[in-house]
């Protein structure tokens, strides 16, 4: 007769697995050794998970032996400091001699975040046009038109992407440096994200690399007729990354700990190319992208999980030009509402240009629905600057931000109104010419900084 | 309508983008879009795995316009396929076919395309005003000032400006027009929207002979 206890396995199987189900039989402590393995080896995004997939980097070098293109390669020079991706492979992140590469959203949109990450180069005291260089001879990378609209092909935005880079390549001559002195730095998600895809498939595709080579070639961007390839791409809050604890230890002014944060991070920095982006056991145990966390932590702010953080912001490239129903329903009901009921959250921080657009700006309209619930929006840079004493506005800029963060400035022990009236008083001096600046791009022609 | 499917399948990133379909879901289970529109990147998957060519072109009327371009679908599917991948592969055969979907869908997004195609640069300070985002409340900046001012009051030299997000060099303009040239970028514009194709043909002209004045000139003051 067949048993019939709850752990028979003959005939059915258990709680509807199947015929073939079979009990393990495994012992208490075998049970927590495989359970353990799976949590290890599944469950988390760990970082030895390398085999799945081939590095593209190891293909470039391949390239360049056989002298098909020039790496543009991260040097001692760059001091880079070096960290693991989600596959386990080592990236290294250049922390000087950087080429900033800006983001047509945030510069003309959220101004505080390139201000920011300038403002901590200058802090660390390196010098503008020798440890950073910010120029007019760049474009932004396209992507958010070629997403949006689908106007545009892989091979403009090859073109677009090695044009710049070529660029940041030759950028130190002009100041007498050699060739490859400054690494570009690249400040949007997007750009991030479109120029590692867009790598891969110039390392991949003979044809695609022939049809480039010919609009370079047209362009005076070839390097004795090869094209340059950065050996890594590297997004500023990469470097915010490696620079964390210096950031903290050697800037903070203000204690954060009553700070409670709550992060996200852009998809096109994690979820695009995701093998490349930076992950970090000791930060939120390797589950998630370190990057903004690992900020907040170091700065000892209360770092606050939250159910939707692997949501997008809602941005939709052009949902937030066209369809912004779509950009603020998805903002508010799955981001800012649960960041606000789950969290109480003080801050969100992001990283990238179009995730704090379309969180900061999108909250105001709530209130026509009863959604009457708001929090700061910001880049991991602008929290930490305002965290080293940098002026919420001539530096952080705030001013341009439609979530309020008068609280959170508050909060923080800053008074808003006193810095709100100091830079009041500084829009006179500039109205009579009397400009501040952080970095002067006349200095390539002898300007002064 | 096989033409439209071939030219899908023929571009060279459709084997990166699909490999195979377990039917699993995970895709749509984590899509934004699918949870506003009646948009599921599984069914796109499907549709091109099973290579159903009416529906294929059914979804590319409407449903392909739907995706947000986040990519969680891809980093999501265990068969390593990206929905948001091939969705962009088809709205470029789309465009490329002059579906009216394509023209309807892109209209409002055409002021965004003047500024990027001429400037490189895509969200200008000029543009976010109140006019042009009333959603976005009536107080846009929380100081006084105007524009100008408040652009001028960054401290980096290179933002402040109104017009573009940074300011761009004549030259970088001129050869990101060779790019949108020889790429065949503006002739999809053209095959969208001829009106605006036309006032952009129209400024890259001007900047080209802006950029020809502007070497004529350096030549001038060399020979001096």
């Amino acid at each position: 007769m067949t048993d019939q206890t709850p752990n028979s396995t003959e005939g059915q199987g258990i709680a509807g697995h199947g015929s073939f189900f079979q009990q393990t039989d495994l012992s208490a402590e075998e049970a927590v050794r495989a359970t353990d393995w799976v949590r290890k080896h599944v469950d988390r995004r760990t970082v030895d998970l390398g085999d799945r997939m081939d590095d593209v980097r190891e293909h470039m070098y391949e390239l360049e032996k056989e002298g098909e293109i020039i790496i543009h390669r991260i040097t001692d020079d760059h001091e880079p400091i070096s960290v693991k991706t989600m596959f386990g492979w080592d990236k290294k992140v250049p922390t000087k001699q950087l080429w900033h590469h800006k983001s047509c959203g945030q510069c003309g949109n959220i101004p505080g975040y390139p201000t920011s990450i300038i403002w901590f180069m200058n802090e660390f005291g390196f010098v503008p046009g020798k440890d950073y260089l910010d120029e007019t001879d760049q474009t932004s990378c396209t992507a958010w038109n070629y997403h949006g609209s689908g106007i545009g092909n892989v091979e403009a935005l090859a073109a677009v992407f090695l044009r710049n880079f070529h660029q940041a390549y030759v950028s130190g001559k002009q100041h007498g440096f050699e060739l490859g002195h400054f690494f570009p730095l690249v400040h949007c998600g997007t750009s991030f994200g479109n120029y590692k895809e867009i790598r891969k498939y110039l390392v991949e595709s003979a044809e695609l690399r022939e049809k480039v080579t010919k609009i370079l070639g047209k362009l005076g961007r070839l390097v004795d007729g090869k094209l340059v390839i950065p050996e890594e791409i590297i997004h500023y809050s990469e470097w915010v990354h490696v620079m964390r604890n210096r950031i903290a230890s050697d800037l903070q002014k203000i204690d954060v700990s009553n700070i409670r944060a709550t992060s996200h991070v852009a998809c096109h920095y994690y979820k695009m190319v995701h093998e490349d982006a930076v992950y970090d056991p000791t930060v939120l145990g390797g589950n998630r992208t370190a990057i903004i966390t690992s900020v907040a932590q170091a700065l000892g702010a209360q770092v606050i999980d939250y159910s939707t953080w692997y949501d997008c912001c809602g941005f939709g490239f052009r949902h937030i030009i066209s369809e912004r129903e779509f950009t603020r329903s998805f903002t508010m009901d799955r981001k800012i509402r649960v960041a606000r009921e789950e969290a109480n959250a003080d801050v969100m921080l992001a990283n990238d240009t179009g995730c704090v657009t379309t969180m900061d700006k999108n909250q105001w309209i709530g209130r026509a629905h009863d959604k009457n619930f708001s929090i700061p929006i910001m880049a991991d840079v602008q929290f930490a600057a305002l965290a080293c004493g940098a002026d919420p506005f001539k530096i952080v800029q705030l001013q341009w931000h439609a979530s309020p963060c008068e609280d959170l400035v508050e909060k923080m022990g800053i008074s808003w109104s006193e810095a709100k009236s100091t830079f009041q008083e500084y829009l006179k001096e500039v109205e009579a010419g009397n400009i501040e600046y952080l970095y002067n791009p006349e200095l390539a022609y002898g300007g002064k900084a | 309508m096989q033409q439209i499917y071939d030219d899908i399948r023929g571009d060279f990133r459709y084997d990166h983008e699909l490999n195979g379909c377990l039917n699993c879901g995970i895709c749509t289970a984590t899509c934004p879009s699918a949870q506003f529109y009646d948009y599921s990147p599984r069914e796109i998957v499907q549709l091109l795995w099973t290579e159903n060519v009416e529906q294929i072109y059914d979804a590319m009327q409407e449903k392909i316009w739907a995706c947000a371009q986040c990519m969680t679908c891809a980093a999501r599917c265990p068969f390593k396929n990206s929905p948001g991948g091939l969705v962009a592969i088809m709205r470029e055969v789309a465009i490329k076919h002059e579906m009216q979907s394509a023209k309807d869908v892109l209209r409002p997004f055409g002021r965004v395309m003047l500024k990027l195609i001429t400037t490189g640069n895509q969200l200008s300070p000029d543009m976010i005003q109140p006019d042009h985002f009333p959603d976005w409340g009536p107080n846009i900046q929380k100081v006084e000032g105007d524009l100008l001012t408040l652009r001028k009051a960054i401290p980096v030299k290179t933002l402040q400006t109104v017009e573009t997000a940074w300011e761009v060099s004549l030259k970088t303009s001129v050869e990101m027009y060779t790019i949108w040239e020889m790429t065949g970028v503006l002739d999809s514009l053209e095959l969208m929207d001829e009106n605006l194709f036309d006032v952009i043909e129209d400024f890259i002209d001007e900047k080209r002979e802006d950029y020809e004045d502007w070497l004529e000139e350096q030549e001038e003051e060399d020979d001096d």
